[in-house]
């Protein structure tokens, strides 16, 4: 797929930041996303080459995402996909957790 | 299938390989010159667009693996040789490129042909 994720030799994207002492996680989030991938991935919904795909698939909204949020990305299009989730269960849960947080 | 906690664990520790034990007679040898594939398949593929056209040597056989092509569409899993793929930096940047650099690929067997 041509898609934005392709990005080798391209310009105008800036230098890499190499972060001094990175840390695995920079937000407690990301560590639930991350944990998030065996007990998906072990339904058996998807596979791991499905899994880069769904995040080739996000398009340009891609370029301006963290690397565990394109994970969360394809955890979303998958599961709606797989029929494991609807897109109405999914779009309440959203409304929920925003109404909380307020 | 549900996984436990244990299992997670050592499955996060260890990670999971593509790699297959299936027999694939190679196509390709150390010092094969190849030209890359001009493939644009609107589904998954691992054949960066940067090397599309492209000619290099190989460098290195890593064995047999998982075609992501297939395997991302449940096309099966169509085991085939990974190659390492030296390109020269002018090969792929043109007179942009470095004299003195080169740029090595991990490429599948259906990315590439023969080149004279």
């Amino acid at each position: 797929m041509n898609g934005v994720h392709d990005l080798g030799g391209m310009h105008g994207l800036g230098p890499i930041v190499i972060e001094k002492d990175e840390p695995v996680f920079h937000h407690e989030w990301e560590r639930r996303v991350f944990g998030m991938f065996l007990p998906v991935f072990a339904t058996g919904a998807f596979n791991i080459d499905e899994f880069r795909h769904a995040i080739e698939r996000m398009g340009p909204e891609y370029l301006q995402t963290s690397y565990y949020e394109h994970w969360l990305a394809a955890f979303e299009t998958l599961l709606e996909e797989k029929g494991m989730i609807s897109a109405e269960e999914f779009s309440a849960r959203r409304a929920r957790i925003a109404e909380e947080a307020r | 299938m549900a996984i436990n906690a244990s299992q997670a664990m050592a499955a996060t520790l260890t990670g999971a390989t593509a790699r297959m034990e299936t027999p694939v007679a190679p196509r390709f040898k150390a010092g094969d010159r190849v030209r890359m594939r001009n493939l644009n398949p609107p589904s998954h593929t691992r054949l960066p667009r940067y090397i599309k056209g492209k000619v290099g040597v190989i460098e290195r056989d890593h064995g047999v693996f998982v075609y992501p092509d297939t395997h991302a569409a449940h096309q099966g899993e169509k085991p085939q040789h990974v190659y390492v793929v030296r390109f020269a930096s002018t090969e792929l940047w043109g007179p942009q490129g470095s004299a003195n650099d080169e740029l090595l690929v991990d490429v599948w067997d259906d990315y590439m042909d023969a080149a004279p």
